[in-house]
């Protein structure tokens, strides 16, 4: 029985066009790992040097995004979790990152993309070049990174970055699921 | 100043800083966990190695194939360092940037670098 899920599993992967899909504990190893396992993959699809950099490079910045920003999985110590997919539709890729956040920043992340769903191609140009050469991480103590992330996901992305917050099923009062999806 | 040689992993690039010669190079690819831990040490030899400097030519060889966001940030506060430097000596930084032909985010980045640090000459080198 197990097995015939399985088989569903892996034929509606194909059928989708799915490239790479991981689910599970996250870690720089486990990143490089993965890392280069999704080159080769690319590679074998023949895909252009510049798509698949952008493709690449958005995977990276999702994931590290997971890793740095999720808080630890329920029931665990402080073990980081995350799923990442990347697949190829209609000859576009997507890359959707869903990890955990805690509720209490769902408000501050609302408030760091909704900005840029807004933006035009050279706005989200001119917000990276603003932040580039900004030395200060904002305002923002949270934020361990450049404040850069978002930014650089929204400006390879073709298609406007999209992302939804749901509830963790079983967790929901400390808890919610974040998704993000770029297309390439 | 000591030379600084580190080499490649996956998630870093070799670093070949050769203070001796002022000959800069780094190659690779940049996304360590920890960026900002991984690059200060290096950044911090470097701006002291340009205090002892008194005009003398630095060439840098930046070739790295990929890096995240964050050591994006960081390679641009390296440049802001290198400008300093040749702002109080013209003509004495050379930075050769290294990029494939169809790389148009490493590219377009090289022509910010461009903008924003005049005083650099900027070398594009295209890899066949």
């Amino acid at each position: 029985m197990l097995i015939d899920l399985f088989t569903v599993f892996r034929e509606e992967a194909d059928a989708n066009g799915i490239v790479f899909y991981y689910s599970g504990i996250l870690s720089q190893n486990v990143i490089i790992t993965m890392s280069d396992s999704l080159k080769q993959k690319l590679q074998i699809q023949d895909e252009k040097g510049a798509r698949s950099r952008k493709v690449f490079s958005t995977f990276i910045e999702m994931i590290q995004n997971a890793l740095h920003y999720s808080p630890g999985a329920p029931d665990s110590d402080d073990t980081k979790e995350g799923s990442i997919i990347v697949g190829k539709k209609e000859d576009k890729y997507f890359i959707i990152c869903a990890n955990f956040i805690q509720k209490q920043h769902e408000t501050r992340i609302r408030e760091k993309i909704d900005p840029i769903l807004e933006m035009s191609a050279d706005e989200i140009r001119q917000a990276y070049r603003t932040q580039l050469k900004n030395d200060q991480h904002s305002d923002d103590t949270i934020s361990k990174g450049a404040g850069l992330g978002f930014l650089t996901l929204a400006r390879d992305s073709i298609e406007p970055i999209q992302y939804a917050i749901r509830d963790a099923i079983g967790y929901e009062n400390e808890l919610s699921c974040f998704y993000l999806k770029a297309t390439i | 100043m000591t030379d600084i040689y580190i080499p490649a992993t996956s998630d870093t690039p070799e670093i070949n800083f050769k203070f001796s010669s002022n000959t800069l190079s780094m190659s690779g690819e940049a996304y360590p966990e920890n960026g900002v831990e991984f690059f200060r040490p290096i950044l911090r030899q470097l701006q002291s190695h340009l205090t002892s400097l008194n005009g003398d030519a630095i060439e840098f060889n930046f070739q790295l194939t990929y890096f995240n966001s964050v050591s994006t940030k960081i390679f641009f506060s390296m440049f802001e360092l290198l400008n300093e430097y040749a702002k109080a000596h013209p003509n004495c930084v050379l930075l050769n940037w290294h990029h494939d032909e169809d790389d148009d985010t490493i590219l377009e980045l090289g022509q910010d670098i461009q903008e924003d640090f005049t005083w650099i000459d900027f070398n594009a080198v295209v890899l066949a």
